[in-house]
């Protein structure tokens, strides 16, 4: 019992049950005192949850550094040098142990988001309802969304905290207590996100609009309280980010030697610092509608329900950038190292990440041409969404430029970085059909958007995420993943997920809403649906490959401690694992980052006698 | 030298004050006689730019490294303030997503308050961020005596401050959370506020235990550095808000 108290995790969730118990219970206590009915549930599930995820964060020991500082005792870098496998369970403050936990999370989170799309595209396999009722199939639809978004913020995280520090050549992050502190808020702040489902769910799809999420049953306030912590997790995650990157820089390290995942970080971190905050304001609003009475979106009261809509896509529309600008920076990261050629246009595309960002916060509008926002604002809006285009395409043809009579090879990761540029390809060019108003009021709302969107997530974030880890293994593990169980994965995965998304284009434009758990079986549509449920489940199934590889190259993988795929970058040029410590020796920049194939040509230089 | 540089610092911050209280006043009176929108928006800034400067060193930011040893307090300390900058620029992201909501719900209508109470407690937030540059300066010169007087009245003035917009202001406010739009209004922005003014008494407080056991030196005090900032930043955040609820526009119904 102890020993099994002792595991950080377990302690944290033993906390979180108990503060969600005395939060319900103070809740109660003061309706009571107070005179009013002593019982209201939904104010005493949201104290709770609150409560709990607090109770979680000092029961695990997250925050038991500051408790220190604060009553004035000196506080040390623990040694974690004998923790062994327990560091992965309880609160480190090693990067590397951190970027693996949120690895960890992300697929766990992604695998109960994508369990849930598997359940409702079977429902959808025929017309009529078959094993859902509607407000199960709501509920399971939002949190797909929900569940997803959380888990790619997660999985985001995870490679800006593996890689960054060994990237710049730094020991750690610039705030590693906080750091840990990010990570441990998105436990909690999940739990809550699924509690939804046991409070009656919720029917509002992922963007919870009012005024349906004012009055939708209980689960939408855990919904809402969930994205909210975890939002606040991305802001710290993303402040250690930029501080980072600013400040612990290796000699010679100047920003047009900055590999390209750090501009896309930066870019990405530049967004969530700021925007997650709007999403977590709209959200609250909507909770203290609900609990308060307060009318801000409650038309009867004078309200506004598009303010909501402004507030939340202020930040969800550059949210899809924060997915994509890291994925997009692995994607030029692998390449010439696979095409064995320089990065075509290394500036342009460093630059091209900031210009995706900015860009970004000027058009959430784009999600409103269809819900009664101002005119005049529609046009304004559709001009800013097609400029995306221009630093997006930027990147595409720095990616040709690269691979143009490149020495191409073609193990795992090249596979995955090459399917996500196709895939990103797709997405990008169903993109302007949305952006623009004409076509746009006719695909708003349809199945059309969906496949466009899973389009831009899969090729800017799925497809390089899994490059990236059948990239990154071996620097984490010591061992690579199976090559064979790799190629299977990948091609189940990579043609059943294009099939999937172009019959959501197709039976999009055919006139199929998204959201809806029925369709009318005169669309003739439900042979595409089938082949879409089949389709899903071959993805599914790639991923349940990538998973017995995972567990299985862990212990039994071919072992790799050198520079497995013969790279540049600072990381592969010392045995893997990485040490605790990240580097012996200091190294100093002094060459450009991708000049792959010239003679000659050095990126760092480690420097010796140090 | 040192006692010199110290009471210039210490003039300095009176001086700001002085321009602070006057910005105030004026915009009070500029509120009840001619009520001209655009000149009530402007001062707020004006006030801001003030505080960022003077009480908030923002110019620490851009100064020249002295340590390039990455394990120094001095370049430590270089990015701890990096780090707390991005914060407040975090943190003001939702008082702006506050101000547009005020903006988008009430346009150029005001909740039914009593002005003379918004001018009371600003005016307190006002002098409590005036005594945290103070009790900022005296740590800077070692003195520490002035720096707890200092810091213990910042925090006093800090829960006079609570007690004002939470036990007197909601009390006496015509109208609930429910009751109307500028009702939900009020009571969101000043409990956003107030949760953040807590937060900030809450610091100030850890600071004061921290400094009467001796822990800070003229050398080594971001904690004390760190809760000046936070707190003047709490005190912009008012700037905005006192105007936009107190001040401008017409009384909604």
């Amino acid at each position: 019992m102890r020993r099994l108290y002792s595991i950080g995790l377990i302690r944290g969730i033993l906390w979180q049950i108990l503060g969600t118990a005395i939060g319900v219970g103070i809740l109660t206590g003061i309706r009571a005192i107070s005179g009013l009915p002593a019982w209201k549930a939904e104010s005493a599930a949201v104290f709770g949850a609150l409560l709990g995820a607090l109770f979680f964060l000092y029961g695990i020991g997250a925050v038991d550094d500051w408790i220190k500082v604060a009553a004035g005792k000196e506080v040390h870098e623990p040694d974690e040098s004998g923790w062994g496998r327990r560091r992965y369970f309880g609160v480190s403050y090693d990067h590397k142990v951190i970027g693996i936990q949120y690895l960890v999370l992300s697929l766990v989170l992604m695998g109960v988001g994508g369990s849930f799309a598997l359940i409702f595209r079977s429902e959808l396999a025929s017309t009529g309802l078959q094993f859902l009722t509607l407000m199960e199939y709501n509920t399971l639809m939002s949190l797909h969304g929900m569940v997803m978004i959380i888990g790619i913020l997660v999985g985001v995280a995870a490679f800006m905290n593996y890689l960054i520090p060994l990237m710049l050549g730094a020991r750690d992050m610039a705030f590693p207590r906080l750091n840990a502190f990010g990570f441990w808020l998105a436990v909690p702040a999940s739990i809550i996100l699924l509690s939804s489902m046991a409070l009656g769910g919720f029917d509002t799809g992922w963007t919870g609009y009012p005024p349906l999420s004012a009055r939708a049953p209980m689960g939408v306030q855990m919904f809402f309280l969930g994205v909210s912590l975890a939002g606040m997790g991305t802001v710290v995650s993303s402040l250690n980010v930029i501080t980072t990157a600013i400040r612990m820089r290796s000699e010679g390290m100047t920003g047009f030697r900055l590999p390209i995942f750090v501009w896309g970080s930066l870019a990405t971190s530049l967004i969530s610092l700021t925007a997650t905050q709007l999403i977590g304001l709209s959200f609250q609003m909507v909770m203290f509608e609900r609990l308060f009475g307060m009318g801000f979106f409650d038309p009867a009261k004078g309200g506004n329900p598009i303010l909501f809509q402004h507030l939340f896509w202020f930040y969800s529309h550059p949210a899809v950038y924060v997915f994509v600008l890291p994925g997009l920076g692995i994607i030029s990261e692998l390449l010439p190292v696979f095409a064995r050629k320089p990065l075509y246009g290394y500036k342009w595309v460093a630059i091209s990440s900031f210009g995706i960002a900015l860009i970004g916060f000027l058009v959430w509008g784009h999600h409103m041409f269809a819900s009664g926002m101002a005119q005049y604002l529609r046009v304004p809006f559709m001009y800013s969404t097609l400029l995306v285009a221009v630093p997006t395409g930027v990147k595409f043809f720095s990616w040709l430029g690269t691979l143009w009579r490149g020495k191409i090879v073609f193990p795992v990761p090249m596979l995955f970085v090459l399917a996500g540029i196709v895939v990103f390809l797709l997405g990008g060019l169903t993109g302007p059909p949305n952006a623009t108003i004409a076509t746009d009021l006719h695909l708003t709302d349809t199945y059309f958007i969906v496949g466009h969107f899973h389009d831009t997530m899969f090729g800017g974030y799925i497809f390089p995420f899994f490059a990236a880890i059948y990239y990154w293994f071996p620097k984490m593990t010591g061992r690579r993943l199976n090559e064979t169980l790799g190629k299977v994965h990948f091609w189940l995965m990579a043609p059943a997920f294009i099939v999937l998304s172009t019959l959501m284009m197709r039976i999009g434009i055919l006139g199929m809403r998204r959201r809806i758990a029925d369709y009318d079986a005169s669309l003739n549509v439900t042979i595409d649906h089938r082949v879409m449920t089949v389709a899903g489940f071959l993805v599914g199934l790639g991923i349940l490959v990538f998973m017995i590889n995972a567990f299985w190259s862990m212990r039994h993988g071919e072992v790799a401690t050198g520079n497995v795929w013969n790279s540049r970058s600072p990381e592969w040029q010392v045995p893997s694992p990485m040490p605790i410590h990240n580097y012996d020796k200091p190294f100093e920049v002094v060459g450009e980052p991708y000049d792959y194939g010239l003679p000659g040509s050095v990126f760092v230089k480690f420097k010796e006698g140090e | 030298m040192e006692q010199k540089s110290k009471s210039s610092a210490l003039t300095l911050g009176l001086l700001v004050f002085g321009a602070l209280a006057i910005l105030t006043a004026v915009e009070f009176i500029i509120a009840v006689t001619i009520n001209i929108w655009q000149v009530l928006a402007v001062i707020p800034i004006l006030k801001a730019l003030l505080v960022f400067y003077y009480y908030m060193h923002i110019t620490r930011l851009f100064e020249e490294e002295k340590d390039q040893n990455r394990a120094s307090f001095a370049y430590k300390l270089a990015t701890n303030r990096i780090g707390l900058w991005l914060f407040l620029i975090s943190d003001s992201f939702i008082f702006g997503g506050l101000m547009i909501s005020r903006i988008n719900l009430l346009g150029l209508t005001r909740p039914d308050l009593i002005q003379y109470l918004g001018l009371g407690v600003t005016t307190i937030l006002l002098i409590s961020s005036f005594f945290a540059n103070r009790a900022e300066v005296s740590m800077e010169h070692g003195d520490q005596k002035q720096f707890v007087r200092c810091i213990s009245l910042t925090i006093g003035l800090g829960v006079l401050f609570l007690v004002g917009v939470i036990g007197v202001e909601w009390q006496l406010a015509p109208f609930g959370p429910e009751t109307n739009l500028a009702g939900a209004v009020f009571y969101v922005m000043t409990g956003f506020h107030a949760f953040h003014v807590l937060t900030g008494v809450l610091f100030l407080g850890i600071v004061l235990r921290n400094g009467l056991h001796g822990l800070y030196t003229s050398d080594k005090h971001w904690a004390v550095e760190a809760s000046a900032v936070y707190w003047h930043f709490v005190d912009v955040v008012w700037f905005f808000f006192y105007p936009a609820l107190y001040l401008i526009g017409t009384l909604a119904q």
